[in-house]
């Protein structure tokens, strides 16, 4: 493997091998951001996790929105074979987990200390130009405001203010990030870094071992079991010490009947769980995905060497033949494009899209004060009270002139009370009327409201033969051999079934064509992310 | 909220002359907070906003050197720009949450 030297050990040319774990239904959206974000390569998408490599450093890794953790990869390899095999022999197949391959151990553990003093030094670098608000949790080398006359103050204040205006947004989220509630994380990852550098030599690590099996694998052995054994090979073949509370290194293990696969998670805290979100609503991850299927773009996603700039959608496949399309920046979803969530609840949506897409006019709104008020927190925590508007009002009831937004999305409430009959045909019809023309909408649908509203469909063709993964509806497309795991299959796929037919097909509400749709897991329910796009003709 | 979603949200109710605005502000509840400038957010803006109404509330809350309207090459214009800016994004009419009565 082609490596370059570093002072602190050697980089592998290529970037390093990751994984993530992802909600059942985000694997594509996960595998699209990961090229885009991160420009990955060798993709994969193997029952449940993500595999990909990259050069890219913490900084850029920390902002991967549809993952749920990632990991250093150690190794992946087959699966460990428990049928009709003593239980001996499979702990030394699993002790060979640790004592066949040292070095690719430890090469990972110098790629991750790597990763780790890096962002060590640049978080350095970019904390000296901190606001002082920031100096809680950072050392003394800070001018310390009140040995300061108040008229330096001010101007300390406002020369800071503008050189926070001048950073690149990353550094912005490094500041927002502090002034949250995260603080603890945020000192926890500190630790993380002061623990790796000081330890330089791999002799005084101290670690611990996390276990999942699944499948046959949990049949036979507990994750304790399994922890213990490999914990043992490693303290002998490496001479480390074992620490269940605070380890320098901890290395998860997930065995099952499809791979062995070991690595070391990046990050304490999963990326699902936000430091810029005070109260969650919605799964951050699924907001994210919903707000990317959008098509929300500012000036600025659009002139990024993001290789994915080049398609016309986020997630339309690779071989449209489509140009660079400039107008995009001019049309709906461009900067000064319009977006609206009109049951926003706490905002999640519109949090998550501000954070990615902020040059953009955003509005939110809800009936209920209760939520409202829990949003407005959101905001201010976020530091986002300037970019999203809230209003009380009704989504059957807008108080907007036809056609003048340009992309919804919402979050449509699950449960009884919101039946499908009037209301939701209320709400569409509203949404439909304030929406311009070519406007998106994405909407999270209830598996009975997106079963009825399939059913609503005139034509009568149930979508339902690609749309009924009841479980894992990516595994089609992970164990196609080719690899070519991307969202193309998924789009295509029902295309099939309905996609020809559409055009034929009466739209179900007025002009509001459905372009496609996504099962998702929430838990223990799943629902449906489903796009739509308001079409020149209205047929009614 | 911004004037510029009051001006959106006064646009709604078709065939009004400028004095009946169903959104009718007070000139007391008004605030400037500083907004970062974003001079291409800005500019697409401008196609949105509907100028009578924009006008009638820059009155009602005495707003000093409003544009009286979008003038030719508004995109490259600084100053023009700024002073939309701080009319649209910065000033703050009500309070955060506006509780609308049905327009009418």
């Amino acid at each position: 493997m082609a490596a370059l030297p570093t002072d602190s050990g050697w980089w592998p040319a290529a970037g390093a091998r990751f994984f993530c774990t992802a909600g059942r239904g985000l694997e594509p959206f996960l595998m699209r951001e990961v090229r885009a974000r991160l420009a990955a390569t060798q993709v994969e998408y193997i029952s449940g996790k993500v595999f990909f490599t990259t050069c890219s450093d913490l900084n850029m890794l920390k902002k991967l929105k549809s993952a749920e953790r990632l990991f250093l990869l150690i190794k992946k390899q087959f699966p460990l074979n428990v049928s009709s095999v003593s239980k001996g022999k499979i702990f030394n197949e699993m002790q060979r987990l640790v004592n066949d391959d040292p070095e690719s151990w430890l090469s990972a553990i110098s790629i991750w200390k790597n990763l780790l003093e890096l962002d060590a030094k640049e978080d350095k670098l970019s904390q000296r130009d901190a606001n002082p608000l920031k100096r809680k949790v950072e050392e003394n080398d800070i001018i310390n405001p009140k040995k300061l006359k108040t008229k330096q103050m001010q101007e300390l204040q406002e020369s800071r203010e503008c050189q926070l205006e001048k950073q690149m947004e990353e550094a912005t989220v490094e500041q927002g990030d502090f002034l949250t509630n995260r603080e603890k994380s945020q000192e926890a990852f500190q630790n993380d870094v002061v623990k790796a550098v000081a330890a330089p030599n791999q002799k005084d690590l101290t670690f611990r071992v996390s276990c999942r099996c699944s499948g046959s694998m949990a049949k036979t052995f507990t994750a304790q079991e399994v922890g213990r054994v490999i914990g043992i090979a490693l303290k002998k073949q490496f001479g480390w010490k074992a620490d269940l509370r605070n380890p320098n290194l901890e290395i998860f293990i997930h065995l099952n009947d499809i791979y062995s696969v070991v690595g070391i998670p990046v990050f304490r805290v999963p990326l699902a769980s936000r430091a810029y979100i005070k109260t969650a609503g919605l799964r951050s991850t699924i907001a994210w995905a919903m707000a990317s299927l959008a098509e929300i773009k500012d000036i600025m996603f659009l002139s990024i060497r993001c290789p994915l700039a080049r398609t016309e959608t986020w997630l339309s496949t690779e071989h449209s033949a489509s140009s660079v399309d400039l107008s995009r920046d001019h049309g709906p979803g461009g900067a000064g494009a319009l977006v609206l969530d009109p049951m926003c609840g706490l905002g999640t949506i519109l949090l998550e899209a501000a954070k990615e897409w902020p040059d953009v006019y955003y509005v939110g709104a809800d009936v209920s004060d209760s939520q409202l008020l829990g949003a407005c927190d959101n905001l201010k925590a976020a530091g986002l009270q300037d970019k999203i508007e809230l209003l009380k009002v009704s989504v059957i009831e807008l108080p907007l002139p036809s056609e003048s937004v340009d992309i919804i999305i919402s979050d449509i409430p699950f449960g009884k009370k919101f039946k499908l009959g009037k209301d939701i045909k209320n709400i569409l019809q509203e949404m439909e009327r304030v929406l311009h023309v070519g406007g998106t909408i994405v909407l999270l649908l209830s598996e009975d409201h997106h079963r009825r509203l399939q059913d609503c469909e005139p034509g009568g063709i149930p979508r339902n033969s690609k749309g009924s993964h009841t479980d894992e509806p990516g595994i089609e497309k992970c164990l196609n051999p080719g690899g070519k795991t991307d969202l193309s299959d998924t789009v295509s796929s029902s295309a099939e079934t309905g996609g020809q037919g559409d055009l034929d097909k009466m739209p179900p509400f007025g002009s509001l064509v459905p372009v496609d749709h996504y099962r998702v897991s929430l838990g223990r329910t799943g629902a449906f992310i489903c796009r739509y796009r308001k079409s020149p003709s209205s047929g009614r | 909220m911004k004037l510029l979603t009051h001006n959106l949200l006064s646009s709604h109710v078709r065939g009004v002359g400028p004095r009946g605005f169903p959104l009718r502000l007070q000139a007391t509840e008004v605030r400037i907070n500083p907004v970062e400038f974003n001079p291409d957010f800005v500019a697409r803006m401008i196609p949105k906003v509907e100028w009578a109404a924009l006008l009638e509330a820059a009155d009602t809350l005495h707003l000093v050197e409003v544009p009286k309207g979008p003038i030719e090459g508004y995109e490259h214009d600084e100053k023009f720009l700024r002073q939309m800016h701080h009319v649209l994004l910065e000033v703050r009419t009500g309070p955060s949450l506006a509780s609308l009565a049905t327009a009418g």
